[in-house]
């Protein structure tokens, strides 16, 4: 456990050291906020309709642009080799990176999402429940990139590659996420997609550690 | 299973099987088509029309089918490390992904009369969409790794991770449906089907399943060959 | 089949774009085994001629 929490610990500090993690996130994460009302035109009732989707989708493109972070650093210098072989399960290596990444990424992105809303005329009384929402959501994210990114880390050009094979796995985290951020919906519906959110990131952190170790072991052999 | 695990075995029975299966395909979908397009009457609400069911709802169920074929022989590949079932898995998936564009296109061939547009955002529609992108993701995976032997290690994680997210896609594109779909959507099909409409659906679909296994068994055929001659081009060079 | 029915053509064109696509999928499948076969066949006996 000790070892685990010292891994997630380096590879913190590595992407703040770096710098480039959360900033170049956060960047991208604006400009599609920006591009949008660009692209859809200015009418302020019809942004506050989609504000939340919107949100949304930026929030899914910009975890999914770092996703090949994760593991590729490791990778390639050599780092990954040796933690095969290393005390910890491989299984929680895979976990502690996706972790890291959630917490470096993903998390800060998802409490900055809400309060970027005034750019897309999100309603103030969505803030709250779409930060609860993007925040239980972002975990299932991380993880399910981490997938993506152990299932490409050998290739050379495997940033489209992780898109196609990740997005198919966001449509669930996406449709619940936002069935849980809608402002004017029942407070039951609320509740209900906040625990399929919850259960999805739960079989998340059983399916992704297991699957990216799978993966990465096969292209280090 | 194990079996049929040895290739050389599975070779001399499929060799033996394909001409066979061949011909029961041609028969079935003889058959089928007469029933499909002579026998079968116009629906009363949608005239000839439903007659797209015939090659639409075989080909999606066939999609289904083929990817729920890919994912367990990757568990097998998985759990036995048997070559032959990484094979299997490679070789499922294109057919899959043409069954599963077929389904698409005729789907939306039938909603533009129906449903007044080419494309809706129905909950089976999107679906099977998804579908596709695990159909495009996997066979990508196998393309971009030269390694054979790394590849198919990668595409069974890949396989298994889409199968585990297809029942969860499902309900939660039904979830989002009912969020948003106004009512007022025909509904295709229904459950009750009536005898003169339902059998040359049932023998349209053995015909798509078993032109499925003949395709499959002579694309695992060609597959073995090929891994034989790169075997064989390998060891010439290490001759060399 | 009533070929002067309403929609006709869409009947006819799900029809033919599914002969389309399986026609070459059955097409590009016996040819790519019957090429590999023929090439594995031939391997083979360049192999026993230099081993003989």
């Amino acid at each position: 456990m000790k070892l685990i929490l010292a891994l997630i610990k380096r590879d913190l500090t590595l992407s703040l050291r770096q710098g480039g993690g959360i900033g170049t996130a956060l960047g991208f994460f604006l400009s599609v906020v920006v591009l949008l009302p660009i692209g859809i035109g200015p009418d302020q009732a019809l942004l506050a309709r989609i504000a939340p989707g919107a949100l949304w989708i930026a929030l899914l493109l910009s975890v999914l642009l770092s996703a090949d972070r994760i593991f590729q650093q490791d990778y390639e210098d050599g780092s990954l080799d040796i933690m095969t072989m290393g005390p910890v399960p491989f299984e929680m290596v895979a976990l502690a990176k996706a972790v890291a990444h959630w917490l470096s990424t993903s998390l800060p992105l998802a409490i900055a999402a809400p309060l970027l809303g005034f750019l897309v005329n999100l309603e103030p009384s969505a803030i709250l429940p779409l930060a609860l929402a993007m925040m239980l959501g972002s975990i299932a994210l991380s993880l399910l990139a981490a997938i993506g990114a152990a299932v490409t880390v050998g290739l050379r050009r495997g940033g489209l590659l992780v898109s196609i094979l990740v997005l198919p796995l966001y449509v669930p985290v996406l449709i619940f996420g936002l069935s849980a951020s809608q402002p004017g919906a029942a407070p039951g519906l609320t509740t209900a997609s906040l625990l399929i959110l919850g259960a999805i990131a739960l079989v998340s952190l059983v399916v992704s550690p297991l699957a990216s170790a799978a993966a990465l072991r096969s292209y280090l052999k | 299973m194990q079996f049929l695990a040895n290739p050389t075995r599975f070779l001399k029975i499929a060799n033996a099987a394909l001409p066979t299966v061949w011909a029961i395909t041609i028969v079935l979908f003889a058959i089928g088509l007469y029933g499909a397009l002579v026998t079968a009457p116009a629906d009363y609400q949608q005239g000839e029309t439903v007659r797209i069911m015939y090659v639409h709802v075989p080909a999606a169920w066939m999609a289904l089918f083929v990817y729920t074929v890919m994912a367990l022989a990757s568990a097998l590949a998985l759990i036995f490390r048997h070559p032959l079932a990484d094979v299997a898995a490679k070789t499922a998936a294109p057919i899959g992904a043409v069954f599963c564009f077929l389904s698409l296109a005729t789907g939306s061939l039938w909603g533009k009369p129906m449903w007044g547009a080419w494309w809706v955002w129905d909950a089976r529609l999107t679906s099977m969409f998804v579908l596709m992108l695990l159909y495009i993701g996997y066979m990508a995976i196998w393309a971009a790794i030269e390694e054979p032997h790394k590849a198919a290690m990668v595409a069974r994680v890949v396989a298994l991770v889409g199968f585990i997210n297809i029942p969860i896609v499902k309900f939660s594109v039904d979830w989002w449906n009912s969020l948003h779909q106004p009512a007022s959507v025909f509904r295709m099909g229904g459950p009750t089907i009536a005898g003169p409409m339902l059998w040359p659906l049932l023998v349209m679909g053995l015909a798509y399943t078993f032109l499925f296994l003949a395709l499959h068994l002579t694309a695992m055929r060609a597959e073995i060959a090929a891994r034989k001659i790169r075997q064989i081009q390998i060891a010439e060079i290490g001759d060399r | 089949m009533d070929f002067s029915a309403n929609h006709a053509g869409f009947v006819i064109a799900s029809y033919a774009l599914s002969f389309v696509f399986l026609a070459g999928l059955i097409a590009s499948t016996l040819i790519r085994d019957r090429r590999l076969r023929h090439e594995l066949e031939r391997l083979d006996t360049q192999r026993q001629k230099a081993r003989s």
